[in-house]
């Protein structure tokens, strides 16, 4: 039983881990709230459903999601965001108009019923005593080579430390001559090709539908809101809110523990005050 | 103009040409009201959540209409479908009935709707007098002089899962589970009290968020309590796969019986769903001549355009008939008599005998059916007619 609890807490942590990631990045690097980051967690679904239903090998819907999910980023931002940056209050309508249009474009085009995506395992593992979803294992795996690879990215490469001077002080960063245009158009691809990602992701663990986004979308925001813009918090945050969720599911009851991360959260972000 | 209507020729002459035009409207009125068509209004969720079955209740009425059409009508009328939007709701509802009933002076309403919708626009074709055949299965206990219902309650469904799984898959030690709303707790309490009933033992019961689609809480609990089957019903549609999904994921075997699942759905889960048993009153793999000949006319009739006919979609088909069958039996569409007649109606259809004379509710034939391999439903027996039990003590 705890070994299960255990695994329990660190692979939800993974699962909202992964949903959350792409929305940070975007958070951290150009001061908005996607609120198109549900549905580009459908289109990624879709992609599975899609490449699954062409008889493809299912690891392939990843690759497809991400590119698709940068395709359309690339394109949003480019024709909608770029005029907004100046008014934040104007992307929050911006994006979740965006959230409703493409919701309505997938009913259209797939219609509203669930659709059938392939998993690429569907087995259980025997761990540590435990019969447990290897998937959700693989996930937990997955969670950490994502935010170890966005992490080198930052810390590492050109593109991440022009993206980190843009974090800390954009207009300093434009006195220097960065290209905070190109930075903002590179980021919000990366970030809603990772939540595109995160949704092909998903298709193992829930059903396709237009709507599947909306309340990762709202567990994600929360965890965004406690994490700052920092990749280590939002691991921690997803830990802590994650594992709290599990645990008084657990020894309560379900409905309990839905509303632990959002009471969590109101909590954490009182007491907080190292500002990030 | 003024001076010439006072002329005593031309008042006389109005005088007879309005006296006459009113003797000759009611006649007129009458005449095409016992001529016209007669209006089946259907007020479904052609928008909202019940969007997705929506359209398969129309053809299920459209099909009905044109085969009794067909061969005459009703008292030599034909019979006219009006379906309308309900957008799945109570204020939908309302706009929708009134519609009905004011502007396409409907006959009859015979709809599949959600319960709200229906609580809804019940009274309103009651204080109208309009016959409402509703074709959902629903949670029971709505009465009403003209309101009928020609599809299962939780007492016709629940029973003879829990004692199949019981005798025939041994499970003693059960644990429940659902989405937590009115109609997945009322089946699950349905479902408990006849596990007591038979003398087994329930080891957990727990409910989830609609919006919450991880079930990882719950399944650990199911784990750590071992017990010989599990019993669930969640909302419709996508948390019935979520559900199995993850189950199956996490390596648990013990037998699954759904109050929830549907052909659609299990079908659309492709292997998620593999093993569980449910029950229902149509399957569109019935093995009858009738349900044969229903579908291939459906196919015949919509072709590429079919939404494949459904538990909630079929009844509509029924409902349509029996109303007819009653019409010519009373020789009228006044309503007063259609509820006296309509109890007597035995429609033959595919889902097997239908006839509303349980205190407005109908005994129904009821199935066992498993999700097999590919998704695909296979009816694996016959329960015979199952009754409603006391639905309305007060209505006949």
């Amino acid at each position: 039983m705890f070994t299960t609890q255990l695994l329990d807490v660190v692979t939800t942590a993974g699962v909202l881990y992964i949903v959350a990631l792409g929305l940070l990045i975007v958070y951290g690097v150009l001061k908005i709230i996607n609120l198109a980051h549900g549905a580009f967690l459908a289109v990624g679904a879709y992609a599975g459903v899609v490449t699954t239903g062409l008889g493809w090998n299912p690891w392939t819907a990843l690759l497809v999601a991400f590119v698709i999910g940068v395709a359309g980023a690339a394109l949003v931002e480019w024709r909608v965001l770029r005029g907004l940056y100046a008014r934040p209050m104007d992307t929050i309508l911006a994006t979740w108009g965006l959230n409703i249009i493409v919701v309505q474009l997938i009913t259209l085009y797939f219609g509203r019923e669930i659709r059938f995506a392939e998993s690429a395992i569907g087995r259980a593992v025997n761990i540590g005593g435990a019969t447990y979803s290897e998937y959700r294992l693989v996930l937990l795996l997955l969670a950490v080579v994502l935010g170890v690879g966005v992490w080198l990215v930052m810390q590492r490469t050109q593109i991440g430390i022009v993206a980190r001077a843009v974090i800390m002080n954009e207009e300093l960063a434009q006195a220097l001559g960065i290209n905070t245009r190109l930075v903002r158009f590179v980021t919000f691809g990366l970030g809603a090709g990772l939540a595109a990602l995160a949704g092909a992701l998903l298709t193992p663990l829930v059903s396709v539908h237009p709507n599947l986004g909306v309340p990762w979308l709202i567990n994600a925001f929360m965890l965004v809101l406690v994490a700052g813009v920092s990749l280590l918090n939002l691991a921690l945050a997803a830990l802590v809110l994650g594992g709290a969720q599990v645990l008084v599911s657990s020894y309560g009851n379900p409905v309990l523990g839905s509303l632990t991360i959002v009471i969590l959260a109101v909590i954490i972000l009182r007491f907080r005050t190292i500002t990030i | 103009m003024r001076e010439r209507w006072t002329d005593h020729r031309s008042r006389s002459l109005a005088t007879l040409l309005v006296v006459l035009s009113v003797a000759m409207l009611p006649a007129g009125a009458v005449q095409s009201q016992d001529k016209g068509p007669i209006v089946i209004a259907v007020p479904v969720g052609l928008s909202g959540v019940n969007s997705v079955v929506a359209p398969a209740v129309v053809q299920s009425g459209e099909l009905a209409v044109e085969e009794i059409n067909a061969k005459g009508g009703v008292l030599g009328r034909k019979l006219q479908l009006v379906p309308l939007d309900d957008e799945s709701g109570p204020a939908g509802a309302v706009k929708a009935f009134n519609t009905a009933i004011r502007q396409h002076k409907a006959h009859t309403i015979i709809t599949m709707e959600t319960s709200a919708a229906r609580n809804a626009g019940a009274p309103i074709a009651e204080r109208a007098k309009t016959l409402f055949i509703y074709t959902s299965f629903y949670e029971g206990r709505a009465c009403g002089k003209s309101l009928f219902i020609n599809a299962w309650v939780p007492e016709q469904i629940v029973p003879p899962l829990i004692k199949f799984m019981t005798d025939d898959k041994k499970v003693k030690k059960w644990f429940a589970l659902g989405s937590d709303y009115a109609f997945g707790r009322g089946m699950i309490e349905a479902a408990k009290s006849t596990i007591k009933g038979v003398g087994g033992t329930i080891l957990g019961e727990e409910y989830q968020p609609l919006q919450q689609s991880d079930w990882t809480a719950i399944i650990s609990k199911i784990r750590a309590a071992n017990p010989d089957g599990i019993i669930y019903s969640t909302s419709g549609g996508g948390p019935n796969i979520d559900f199995m999904k993850q189950f199956k994921a996490a390596g648990l075997k013990m037998p699954v019986g759904s109050l929830s699942i549907d052909e659609l759905t299990a079908e659309a889960g492709g292997d998620a769903a593999e093993g569980v048993y449910y029950t229902g009153d149509y399957f569109t793999g019935l093995d009858n001549p009738e349900n044969r000949k229903f579908l291939d006319a459906m196919r015949k009739k919509f072709g590429a355009g079919l939404k494949t006919p459904n538990s909630l979609s079929e009844p509509e088909y029924d409902g349509v008939y029996a109303y007819a069958m009653a019409v010519e039996k009373a020789g009228t569409t006044d309503v007063d008599k259609l509820v006296q007649v309509l109890p007597t109606i035995v429609f033959k259809g595919p889902r097997g005998q239908v006839q509303m004379n349980k205190q407005h509710h109908a005994s129904l034939p009821v199935y066992l059916a498993q999700v097999q391999a590919n998704g695909k439903t296979k009816v694996l027996k016959s329960f015979g007619l199952v009754d409603p039990g006391n639905q309305c003590p007060s209505l006949k």
